[in-house]
């Protein structure tokens, strides 16, 4: 009697693929948000009122100042990747696998780093390191007894320093997710075959982290390349252009020809971008490692043994230089009247953190933005969710479709993101969302939902198959499988893709100084001006602002799950 | 409670042919064994009779309802039907109840009835003190058997294992499989299983189904396929056995070394026969073959001997071993390195196949 | 637990995101400015009190922010605002030739001190001026350059000098377009050679505090505010070749191009910010009022008929003409000298 039960289900007829029409979902918004506006873009740059052209490609491309921004994007980029795949690498593994004094501390720390907006603490860097009077430079040659002050900011190497500390956050992230989550027999295996702890990491960690790895040092390059906070503030004065700040520069001529040029050589930028992200992965999507297995194992670790405490010193030194250090400038010029003078009693002021909780401005665009990046993050790991579960879990036809837009989207710099919706999207093609927050929305979504995408992805290619399999022949639908069981299981990587589309969409710059009207100013933009129009100290207050309530959500957040759920 | 019948069953992933038109019937209660070498396509057949896979051609009827064919498909979660992955997939975040309870839930049942039929069969797999516990503070054997309870506990039509005892230590293993067995009697179901350890698959089954590179090789009972292997491959990978090469004419079959025994079949020309150690006895009287003891091992109730049966006669030829197994309590009436004679009281004659 | 958290968090962003794209009914005018938000949300105060049957709303932006946004909101025939007070009578008259603006011959007009369009295309309403400051706690006045020629051909600046970007602010580009008509596009290789550093008015106010930098080419408002607000010691130097003085215009968009299409509210709106009260503000925000008879003067500056004799002229035709060939100039010889 039973089994006629399960038979009796009506048999549809007219049935509906669920998996296709989620993938139409989601390729058309990206084709009407995301490479409409691109493609009228490029279109824009070849064709003006007189018909195709190619003048502004060879105004641009002729003109070496371009060639060598082109350089400087390309070298700081690649050695600030470099650079933060071999920092993150192995303090996702002293964090993450081994017996380090206050792993759960410095883990909070590092990923803070993440949760400041980048120009601030460039600002802070800035302070420090200025090659004239840096606080850092005369302290270092005070010190040492040395001619002349050590470092000098305004180099391509500042560049890379300021970038490094401000982009490995992103590979860390991505890298020690992976790295929890591995099964760690396989690492006992080379153990138990003689190999010493380092050897195992060299040997077998690190080759089954490799897709991880390679997917965070994408994030890094591609982060740093289309930044443009931070090369503005470190390369302006060194007169370091990157390709960013000079579209940024041709967007500023204010002209229909500069946004032309600023098109054209944007066009270059995401070119770049792109083919970099793809190659690598067709790359490494070839090598996906499934290490969450059904079988169910406690997390070893691993026991550093007499290198515990020289290794949590080392640990806790790179925290204070790359994380406390900038902090607490950013912190300690919140409260100093004259930033010429150090902080003390006579210099101190609570007058800038009384500003920024009375002036209207602030807090309104502190809503606002809670609300854009929110909805931005929350749509976001919705389609990120989806795509991880058609990317690892069927064969759908056209599933890399969406995919490859996603990564195109993120690839391409913000201002060409924000320059294409404002000519699309203002009602001349039938959808005016223009001066709203929607239009916000859509270019945070397009530009970070690749970083909780990947998250998603890389948690869910993780998990073995057969748990899903054992739902459905449970009975559950793919739906009720995916919610009881593959969903509880990425839950911590999804709450941490949130906060990855959230926190950088939170004070997002570039493409709300393009986009805000008036009702929907950001905080980003706020603190943006106040950085680098009004008042330092203001900005200051601001962040340590942003950065006191990220603290108490992610501390919120741990109690609330048992510590679960952290960021 | 349930019958299986499988059609014309093809499956391929591009050019590759994984099964190649499959057809039979599993009757109720039997306990079938799908037994090959790792590759074989055993497993892509137990994961299209639950409906993970869609066949590229062919039809399979669960009760004479078709769940799967080029026009029909039903997802495996409406085929009602248990299943036991090689990896057990048991949920790790949630506890050894809920983790069986869930098939049940997903039905809706009321909370009392989840419990009731829960902890009855938790006490069947022997895991009624661990139902608060996670998985990840369970052993292998006991995750396996929160695996199984989950693919018993909604009174499956079908039960299907792939490889489940493949993760566990030997012990544990030979215990489980009486377990599985019992289990079966006691919910009367039709179980397929999946491994690729013949040993399991004798102990265990009614039917089993020998697959090689996607062709079944042979369908039979245990003992049918044992004694009686329709090929060289069956006769290999069930059981252990002796294939000496041999030349066939009328009336004998001769081995290299000039040796020859007499034969009455119909075969001729290259030819193997096939003989299973416990099938041959040593005397020193004249028997069949000649060979001479090179190794002899004490295996408590049985003796493990090589016999080798080329280097006597003819000291060119390399060496062809015969393994022979002797009664425990004929431990060293011959000594090693003295020559014997071997008689075959069962034997079987293939044609000589090139590998 | 979590589920009702969630939940309720997802209730929360609808319902506030719902709340958010909701819209006033009152007529309303847009203002695209470059003023301080300081100033904006005094005179936003004042306007509501004013003019309490318009919805009138500013938009903070740099120059060079709202040019682009203008650019790309021409390409799409409809502005996002209704007026712009921002950037130097050169913007005025690009916008005034592609027939963007709305003419009004406002009875304020003849009080006005400086130049202004005839035809009422647009009016000053803001006296901006460049100048040089310093910061007394680490360097004498007398050892610093008192000119802008000075400045950038003293080598003791070099390293320590500091300027505003012409390609985003529009009153670095109107300096540099009256110090080029004046010494010639070898004043731009002088700044390069004294490797003067690039950016934006808070930085560089910083970095003089700091003693990164020892004297920096500013405007005037900046330094004022700061001083006020502050009590900062910073201190301006008015340069002896004479500060360049930027006369911000206020200008409408015309109906049809404009947001709301209320030009006249526009109108009223246009003869308060020129009358002697709506120039009590300006000049509240540290900026000179561009009256002939001014209502005061900004805190701790000069008087502005002095400031306005003083001014180094500008050629508001050429700085349109040859805008960008001077950025292209100073691109190749500032920017990209290292």
């Amino acid at each position: 009697m039973f089994a006629k039960d399960w038979l009796a289900a009506p048999h549809e007829k007219i049935r509906f693929d669920v998996k296709l029409v989620m993938i139409l979902a989601i390729v058309a918004f990206l084709l009407i948000f995301n490479v409409f506006p691109m493609c009228y873009l490029i279109f824009r740059a070849f064709v003006n009122e007189s018909g195709f052209t190619l003048d502004a490609f060879k105004r641009i491309f002729t003109y070496p100042l371009n060639w060598n921004a082109l350089y400087n994007t390309l070298v700081t980029a690649g050695l600030s990747m470099v650079f933060g795949v071999m920092i993150a690498f192995p303090l996702a593994w002293l964090v993450g696998r081994t017996d380090l004094y206050g792993r759960k501390f410095f883990r909070t720390l590092f990923v803070m780093t993440y949760m400041v907006p980048p120009y601030v603490g460039a600002m802070a860097w800035l302070r420090l390191l200025n090659p004239r009077v840096g606080t850092l430079n005369v302290w270092l040659s005070d010190l040492f007894n040395l001619s002349g002050n050590p470092f000098d900011i305004y180099s391509i190497g500042g560049l890379v320093w300021v970038l490094t500390t401000f982009y490995y956050p992103f590979a860390f992230i991505t890298i020690s997710r992976a790295m929890e989550k591995m099964d760690p027999s396989l690492e006992e295996a080379s153990k138990v075959s003689g190999a010493s702890p380092l050897k195992t990491v060299m040997t077998v960690t690190f080759p089954i982290m490799l897709p991880s790895i390679v997917a965070a040092a994408l994030l890094v390059f591609v982060s740093a390349a289309s930044c443009y906070g931070i090369p503005s503030i470190i390369g302006a004065p060194g007169r370091l252009d990157t390709v960013t700040t000079r579209i940024i520069d041709y967007v500023y001529v204010g002209s229909a020809e500069g946004l032309t040029d600023a098109t054209t050589l944007a066009v270059a930028l995401m070119a770049i971008a792109n083919v970099v992200l793809y190659v690598s992965t067709c790359i490494c999507g070839k090598r996906q490692y499934i290490t969450v297995s059904g079988k169910s194992t406690r997390p070893s670790i691993v026991e550093l043994g007499k290198w515990r405490l020289p290794m949590t010193i080392a640990v806790g030194l790179f925290a204070i230089v790359v994380v406390v250090i900038p902090f607490a400038t950013v912190a300690m010029t919140s409260f100093t009247k004259n930033l010429g003078k150090p902080l003390s009693l006579a210099n101190f002021t609570t007058h800038y953190w009384h500003i920024l909780f009375t002036r209207k401005g602030i807090l309104d665009t502190a809503t606002n933005s809670l609300i854009a990046a929110s909805v931005a993050a929350t749509a976001g790991i919705v389609i990120a969710c989806v795509m991880a579960w058609l990317l690892t879990r069927t064969k759908a036809k056209g599933r890399h479709i969406p995919d490859f837009l996603i990564t195109v989207g993120s690839g391409t710099p913000s201002v060409v993101i924000a320059l294409a919706l404002i000519m699309t999207m203002s009602g001349r093609f039938g959808i005016n969302i223009y001066n709203t927050l929607t239009i916000m929305i859509i270019a945070y979504m397009i530009k970070y939902l690749l970083m909780g995408m990947r998250t998603v992805v890389s948690a869910m290619s993780q998990i073995h198959p057969s748990l899903e399999e054992a739902a459905l022949i449970s009975g559950a639908q793919w739906h009720r499988s995916f919610k009881d069981i593959t969903l509880p299981l990425i839950a911590p990587s999804v709450v941490a893709g949130w906060f990855l589309i959230f926190m950088p969409s939170f004070y997002e710059l570039t493409m709300s100084t393009l986009l805000y009207s008036a009702n929907t100013k950001t905080i980003g933009y706020e603190l943006f001006t106040y950085q680098t129009y009004h008042s330092q100290q203001t900005a200051s207050a601001i962040a340590t602002g942003i950065l006191l309530m990220v603290i108490m959500v992610n501390w919120l957040l741990n109690k609330l799950t048992k510590g679960q759920f952290s960021i | 409670m349930a019958s299986i019948t499988l059609t014309d069953v093809t499956k391929s992933y591009g050019n590759v042919l994984i099964i190649h038109k499959f057809s039979e019937v599993f009757n109720n209660n039997e306990f079938v064994t799908l037994l090959g070498p790792s590759g074989c396509g055993k497993t892509t057949l137990l994961r299209m009779i639950a409906g993970f896979e869609k066949p590229t051609a062919g039809e399979i009827k669960i009760d004479n309802v078709v769940v799967s064919s080029p026009y029909h498909f039903v997802p495996p979660n409406r085929r009602g039907i248990g299943m036991v992955f090689q990896s057990y997939a048991v949920w790790p975040h949630m506890n050894v109840f809920d983790n069986v309870a869930y098939p049940l839930k997903i039905q809706r049942l009321s909370h009392m009835e989840i419990k009731r039929r829960v902890e009855k069969i938790l006490e069947s797999v022997h895991l009624s003190q661990y139902v608060k516990r996670l998985p990840s503070e369970l052993s292998g054997g006991q995750q396996q058997r929160v695996a199984l309870g989950r693919a018993l506990v909604c009174n499956p039509r079908v039960l299907l294992l792939d490889e489940p005892l493949s993760n566990l230590d030997a012990k544990l293993r030979e215990s489980m499989r009486f377990e599985i067995k019992e289990m079966q009697k006691q919910f009367g179901i039709t179980v397929i299983y999946v491994t690729h350890d013949q040993s399991e698959a004798m102990a265990m089954s009614d039917k089993v189904v020998v697959f090689n590179k996607g062709v079944v090789q042979q369908i039979g009972s245990p003992m049918h396929i044992y004694n009686h292997p329709a090929n060289q491959f069956v006769a290999d990978f069930i059981g252990r056995i002796n294939f000496i090469p041999g030349v066939a004419s009328a009336g004998k079959i001769e081995f290299s070394g000039s040796q020859f025994m007499e034969y009455s079949g119909d075969k001729r020309g290259p030819v193997v026969v096939a003989v299973r150690p416990e099938n041959i006895t040593i005397s020193e009287e004249r028997g069949v073959l000649h060979g001479r003891l090179t190794q002899a091992y004490y295996m408590g109730d049985i003796n493990d001997c090589r016999v080798d049966i080329a280097c006597t006669c003819n000291h060119g030829d390399p060496a062809l071993q015969v393994r022979v197994l002797t009664a425990g309590h004929t431990y060293g009436k011959i000594k090693t390195g003295s020559s014997l004679w071997l008689n075959f009281n069962e034997y079987l004659v293939f044609d000589h196949e090139e590998h | 637990m979590l589920k009702k958290l969630i939940s309720c968090f997802t209730a929360l962003i609808i319902i506030s995101y719902a709340s958010a794209s909701q819209a006033a009914s009152k007529p309303k005018v847009t203002i695209y400015t470059s003023m301080y938000e300081d100033i904006i949300d005094a005179m936003t105060d004042v306007l509501h009190k004013k003019f309490p049957k318009y919805d009138v709303e500013f938009f903070y932006g740099g120059t060079g922010t709202l040019q682009a946004k203008i650019a790309a909101e021409r390409d799409t025939k409809k502005l996002g605002c209704d007026m712009l007070m921002l950037a130097d009578p050169s913007y005025a008259l690009e916008l005034k030739a592609e027939g963007l603006l709305h003419a009004y011959l406002s009875k304020e007009a003849e009080n006005i001190a400086l130049e202004y369009d005839r035809e009422g295309y647009w009016y000053p309403v803001r006296n901006l001026n460049m100048i040089l400051a310093y910061n007394p706690e680490n360097c004498k006045k007398e050892d610093l350059p008192q000119s802008f020629k000075d400045f950038a051909s003293n080598a003791t600046m070099k390293g320590a000098c500091s300027m505003p970007n012409p390609l985003t602010a529009g009153t670095a580009l109107v300096a540099i377009s009256a110090l080029k008509d004046k010494y010639g596009y070898e004043y731009f290789d002088l700044l390069a050679q004294n490797r003067v550093m690039v950016e934006s008015g808070s930085v560089a106010l910083t970095k003089l505090e700091t003693g990164e930098c020892k004297e920096i080419m500013i405007l005037e408002e900046s330094v004022l505010k700061k001083r006020e607000e502050e009590s900062s010691s910073l201190e301006v130097i008015y340069p002896l070749d004479g500060p360049i003085g930027v006369p911000s215009p206020i200008m409408t968009i015309k109906d049809g191009w404009s947001a709301h299409n209320n030009a006249k509210i526009c109108e009223e709106l246009t003869d308060w910010f020129l009358s002697p009260e709506g120039q009590s503000y300006i000049v509240k925000g540290w900026m000179h009022s561009v009256l002939k008879n001014p209502p005061s003067i900004p805190y701790d500056s000069i008087p502005t008929a002095e400031i306005i004799k003083k001014a180094m002229p500008v050629n508001w035709a050429n700085c349109l003409k040859e805008r960008s060939e001077l950025r292209t100039n100073f691109e190749e010889r500032v920017k990209n000298k290292r």
